[in-house]
């Protein structure tokens, strides 16, 4: 009886245990059509491995990104303690992003929970404080959602500032209990779960 | 040897031995640098600010290789999830996702296996992209997956049969 494709391929992977191995190495001493089907395995590997992104392809993101760890992490892990990393990603595209800020901004005025007025939690935009790194991320990748919860409106106003925008924050309706619908509508984009687990 | 991720010596040996692993793994499945570069910084910044206790330059490895599987996972998922707010709320044109990756894409060969690992569906495409680009046998992918390794012996057998397929239709277009 012939191999099947999926005890070549295990074979190919080097990763067939005994008796098995023994027993398909005979058969591929006589057998033609099993030769071929293993010749053509081999083949799609070998494809699949000639397309990887090669050293030389690697070698400058490995040294840029050496490099701005050791000046933003490593470096500074001794200077400042109080130091407070305040990384937002940024989508890319900046049309998006723009939005998906200030769509996230409406939710943070909305949940807030000491129930304080608008007035008082819409603070004059300051610059940027000498302790915090701020880093532009060239995609919106981890979770952007998760990570602004972790900011103050005014961190978010400020870090929109100091990339140039112009921010304009308007309630056009307050009401004191949660806006239900709003808040469903967003949540229905609601972004990145925690990394996933495979089963 | 052992590996504390917040000592700068072993952080820049491990850093050494594992980006590019972890490059390619984030490239195969997001196939964008920019993201990848991305992806793997925040990998790395993670490793380094957590202080973990590795007992091998290896489990420091499956653990960096875990973390830039997952997140590239969520961006392309993101991405998916994106594009349809976009195309839903018409508030932007859509742009094309892969600036800075058509210098990459030489020839044809690496189109058409980029094009087919793209379409592989999510569980398939994380076996056959650690199989293949991070050269991890079936028992440390079992271990970063945290799955059988018969299980990956199956996703392994099936990834490749689906690119097989869709490699060979490819070719009758180009040809
Ligand atoms: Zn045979």
């Amino acid at each position: 009886m012939c191999l099947d494709d999926q005890i070549l391929n295990t074979y190919l992977d080097g990763e067939l245990g005994e008796p098995w191995k023994t027993q398909v190495i005979e058969h591929l001493n006589y057998c033609v059509a099993c030769n071929t089907r293993l010749e053509q395995l081999k083949r799609l590997r070998e494809t699949l491995l000639s397309s990887a992104l090669t050293q030389q392809e690697i070698q400058p993101h490995q040294e840029k990104v050496l490099s701005f760890i050791e000046k933003n992490i490593i470096e500074k892990k001794h200077i400042n303690i109080f130091r407070k990393t305040f990384r937002v990603s940024m989508p890319m595209v900046m049309a998006t992003a723009a939005a998906f800020v200030v769509i996230l901004t409406g939710v943070l005025l909305f949940t807030r929970p000491d129930g304080l007025p608008t007035g008082q939690i819409i603070p004059n935009v300051a610059i940027p404080s000498a302790g915090s790194v701020v880093q532009v991320r060239a995609t919106e990748n981890l979770s952007a959602a998760k990570l602004l919860e972790n900011f103050t409106l005014e961190e978010i106003l400020q870090y929109l500032s100091s990339r140039g925008y112009e921010v304009e924050v308007k309630v056009k309706e307050i009401q004191p209990v949660v806006h239900q619908t709003d808040q469903n509508e967003i949540g229905s984009e609601k972004p990145a779960e925690e990394p996933t687990v495979e089963q | 040897m052992e590996v504390h991720s917040s000592d700068s010596k072993s952080f820049r040996s491990v850093y050494e031995q594992v980006f590019p692993v972890v490059m390619r793994v984030a490239y195969h499945i997001t196939y964008n640098m920019d993201v990848s570069e991305d992806i793997c910084q925040e990998a790395f910044i993670r490793f380094y600010e957590k202080g973990i206790d590795f007992q091998s330059v290896d489990e420091a490895k499956y653990w960096l290789i875990r973390v830039v599987k997952n997140m590239s996972i969520n961006v392309i998922k993101r991405k998916a999830r994106e594009d349809a707010t976009v195309e839903r709320l018409k508030k932007a044109p859509s742009l094309p996702i892969l600036n800075g990756e058509q210098a990459l894409i030489g020839d044809e060969t690496r189109a058409m296996v980029r094009s087919a690992v793209e379409r592989l569906p999510e569980k398939l495409k994380s076996v056959l992209v650690l199989k293949e680009y991070a050269d991890l046998n079936y028992k440390q992918i079992a271990g970063i997956l945290r799955i059988s390794e018969s299980n990956v012996k199956v996703r392994v057998h099936r990834a490749r049969k689906i690119m097989e397929s869709m490699l060979d239709r490819e070719e009758m277009h180009v040809s």
